[in-house]
């Protein structure tokens, strides 16, 4: 009897023990460790001294140790000609790409391909870059940039995150500002003028006929859907109002696009005072499908080597929203349903229509025309105009229904509804913001979460380093109804505009592929040789851990040499460099890579070269001699 | 032994045979051996796996580590094994259906004991590898480091690696295949009733 009981004692004492084990082990799993790393809060946590919203702000912003950031954010890097990589939300800078300027870093500007694609430019203006797009939202496949200052577009292959195309100069087009912003499923990105001038490029016009002879247009860039290799579709001529921003429509009103433009008075002098006369100027609205099918159906002349067509020859294709008042960007929301006019000199943005904009079109309400362009009825296609506050500059989306504007005059971010549009919140931007950029925040498909607001002055935010500041980013929460700034981040001159995207659409690769195929490679240290060709010398030249072959290189002063350099250690994050004292050459071979460098043996003497990227424990034993021997 | 010699497999231990020849041909496609080496700045691991026929993993990356020490370079056509065990791995697993098809003893017993000889001329031959590549070390080597022979299966620290070594899933069925071998030969004879 009591051996009984004590049974069932110690059975219903081994159950629990199991039971408890059990829900331990499933809580773990029902409740996982934050991946994403800082995206979740506990704001109820506190130490003495630090405010609760310090802790909620480090702890949603902190990625520990070993943890990667939820999302990439893309910056322009302005006149550097660059590119900066940041991890969101830690806003830790991951790299910097050079696109439009050398780098020696990386050997770009350097090596024979990168050499060739900067097509003599030193420096490049990057204004606004634009991730490739599939039924309107990121793909994770290409970034494209513009260059404003020498009418050149770039295209970043995501796999390598390094260019793979340089397209320009654009001919006839000045100062492509309002570029770039994909179709949504990148057929196109189009680019438009901000500067007006006469064309071909080198055609001298006076001043005094700038409303006649000076031109702005738009250049559709094609894209090939495979391999992402850009051309120059066609181009349409426009007046030379400067156009400022560009976006394509989507979803409801795809096959669209809409430019803003700002000097509608055709000034050319003070345009500071001259092209801020007008109330409103003009959002231009193209149906770029209709131009394509004009183009493809023989309309068109060559300028420049460039297919042009103007927007008399195809009716029905280009009309005029007036809009306030020399506007900034322009935006379309995810739905594609409305424009947004971002006023600049006018305190509000105005939010049009496309629905309305249709029933113009298709009744023909208009309100008059220039030049030829019909004007669609200002105030049948306006729906809103909501009173963001002063200077409004750039709109992005988040997924609960809300746009955020920056209005830089006032210093401020302003969060308003897209259903009542009223504005419900805001924060100040220090100092001055001019795009601002959310989780795939110009897509059909916004994520919300993180808001970055680029900030064109930092005055005292950060340690001081003499006159020159740098910019500054201010990482924005939006997961609480307030939104909050949750850090401050410098950055070099200058990001305009910027894109985020989720980590898991980049697919990259780490190691070059072997391809015995390629020019120059050579991956044996046997058919590594020095071959002679008259006064031409090529170089075909092995590196790896921690040497190269071959490591003594003699030519003769004046001999025109061709280098290669193939990296054959197919090791992860293992890159050599290659650097000639005092020849100013420096270039990088990746994990597999083949590089190629050109120069003449000008200077006669002994020049030492070795492994620029530390490589290895024997990096500093890893270099060589080039002799180049005096001429008789 | 007469008798022994004179028995026959019984169904069972036909059945056996069958799957012994089954583990050993199913052994060409795995590693037979492996060597994982670890390291902080290798977090994607560092491995190295020997087939019947050949080499696996990142000989490359191994090598290039290596040279440091001086240790020659580890390449296929330096094993005449990896050319002709696919082949001796074969016959064994013929030799092992042919006696489950004939339910010979006699045979069976030769064919377990040309496959045990095998296995353990295998293994001194991983020995004898493992022994040369660790004492022939380039005097000129950057890295100076007393010979050694690594362990066939275990553990070994080396600068900044630890080295993993072991059998492979390729491995282990040879051995199970053995095994069976030995119990069937074991538990599942019968005598012939004449």
């Amino acid at each position: 009897m009591q051996n009984g009981t004590f049974k069932v004692i110690a059975l219903s004492l081994a159950g629990l023990l199991v039971g408890l084990i059990l829900a331990v082990f499933l809580s773990a799993q029902l409740s996982p460790r934050d991946e994403a790393g800082g995206s979740k809060a506990v704001p109820s946590i506190s130490r003495a001294g630090v405010s609760d919203d310090i802790l909620d702000a480090a702890l949603k912003t902190y990625v520990p140790p070993g943890k990667h950031d939820e999302y990439y954010m893309v910056a322009s890097g302005g006149h550097s000609g660059h590119i900066f990589v940041y991890g969101v939300p830690s806003m830790r800078r991951i790299r910097t790409i050079p696109v439009f300027t050398p780098d020696s870093a990386i050997g770009w500007g350097w090596t024979a391909e990168s050499k060739e694609m900067l097509g003599g430019f030193t420096w490049g203006d990057v204004h606004h870059p634009s991730f490739s797009e599939t039924g309107g939202d990121y793909d994770g496949r290409w970034l494209f940039v513009n260059d404003n200052a020498n009418s050149r577009v770039a295209r970043i292959d995501l796999d390598s995150w390094t260019v793979g195309q340089i397209l320009g100069p654009v001919p006839n087009i000045y100062g492509p500002h309002g570029a770039v912003f994909v179709t949504p499923n990148t057929e196109y990105f189009m680019m438009a003028s901000r500067f007006a001038g006469p064309i071909p490029f080198g055609t001298y016009a006076e001043i005094e006929k700038f409303s006649e002879e000076y031109k702005c247009n738009v250049s559709a860039i094609g894209i090939d859907p495979l391999t992402g290799e850009m051309e120059l579709s066609w181009q349409m001529l426009l007046p030379p109002w400067s156009f400022d921003l560009s976006d394509a429509g989507k979803l409801v009103s795809d096959g669209w696009m809409f430019l803003t433009s700002y000097n509608t008075e055709e000034a050319y002098e003070l345009l500071e005072v001259n092209a801020s006369q007008r109330e409103r100027d003009y959002i231009l609205a193209i149906n770029w499908r209709m131009v394509e099918e004009a183009v493809a159906g023989g309309k068109y002349t060559i300028i420049g080597g460039a297919k042009v067509i103007e927007p008399t020859d195809v009716p029905g294709a280009v009309y005029l929203i007036p809009c306030a008042k020399s506007p900034h960007g322009v935006d379309v929301t995810p739905d594609g349903k409305y424009i947004v006019g971002n006023g600049k000199l006018a305190p509000f943005v105005t939010v049009f229509s496309f629905e309305k904009f249709m029933e113009c079109v298709n009744n023909g309400d208009f309100e008059g025309e220039e030049r030829g362009m019909p004007i669609v009825n200002y105030d049948k296609v306006r729906v809103a105009e909501v009173e963001v506050g002063l200077g409004p500059l750039h709109t992005q989306f988040d997924d609960q229904g809300y746009a955020y504007t920056t209005l830089f005059v006032e210093s401020a971010v302003a969060k308003w509804n897209l259903e009542t549009f009223e504005v419900v919140d805001k924060v100040q931007a220090h100092y001055c913001p001019g795009h601002l950029v959310a989780a795939h925040g110009d897509t059909v498909n916004p994520h919300g979460k993180y808001l970055v607001s680029l900030n064109k002055l930092a005055k005292d935010k950060f340690l001081s380093v003499g006159p020159s500041h740098p910019e500054a980013m201010q990482l924005i929460d939006l997961t609480s109804p307030r939104m909050k700034v949750l850090m401050d981040v410098p950055v070099d001159p200058e990001p305009h505009f910027a894109q985020m995207i989720h980590r898991d659409l980049i697919k990259t690769f780490k190691v070059y592929p072997k391809d015995e195929s390629q020019p120059g490679a050579v991956y044996k240290k046997e058919d590594a040789r020095i071959e002679r060709d008259g006064n031409h010398v090529t170089v075909y030249m092995m590196s790896f851990r921690s040497r190269y072959y071959p490591d003594i290189v003699e030519v003769n002063e004046g001999d025109h040499v061709t280098w290669y350099v193939t990296n054959t250690d197919f090791d992860d994050d293992i890159t050599h460099g290659f650097g000639i004292c005092l020849y100013d050459i420096n270039i990088e071979a990746q994990p597999g890579q083949t590089q190629k460098v050109e120069f003449v043996a000008d200077k006669p003497g002994v020049w030492p070269f070795y492994c620029t990227n530390f490589c290895s424990a024997l990096h500093q034993e890893m270099q060589g001699f080039l002799l180049v021997k005096p001429k008789q | 032994m007469q008798d022994f010699l004179k028995s026959r497999l019984t169904p069972v231990g036909r059945v056996l045979f069958v799957l012994a020849a089954l583990a050993i041909l199913i052994s060409l496609f795995f590693p037979l051996w492996y060597l994982n080496l670890e390291a902080t700045m290798y977090p994607e691991g560092l491995s190295m796996e020997v087939y019947a026929n050949k080499i696996g993993g990142r000989i490359d990356i191994i090598n290039n580590l290596n040279h440091y020490i001086g240790m020659k370079e580890i390449s296929e056509a330096d094993f005449p094994e990896l050319t002709f065990m696919p082949y001796v791995v074969g016959l064994v697993a013929l030799l092992i259906l042919l006696s489950a098809g004939l339910g010979r003893v006699d045979i069976a017993v030769v064919t377990l004991g040309l496959a045990s000889v095998g296995g353990m001329l295998g293994i001194y031959r991983l020995w004898y590898w493992l022994h040369l590549y660790g004492t022939d070390l380039d005097p000129k080597a950057a890295i100076k480091i007393p010979p050694f022979t690594p362990p066939m299966i275990g553990k070994n620290q080396l600068a900044n690696f630890t080295t993993y070594t072991g059998f492979g899933i390729g491995g282990y069925l040879l051995i199970l295949g053995i095994l069976l071998l030995l119990i069937a030969l074991w538990r599942f004879r019968e005598c012939d009733a004449k």
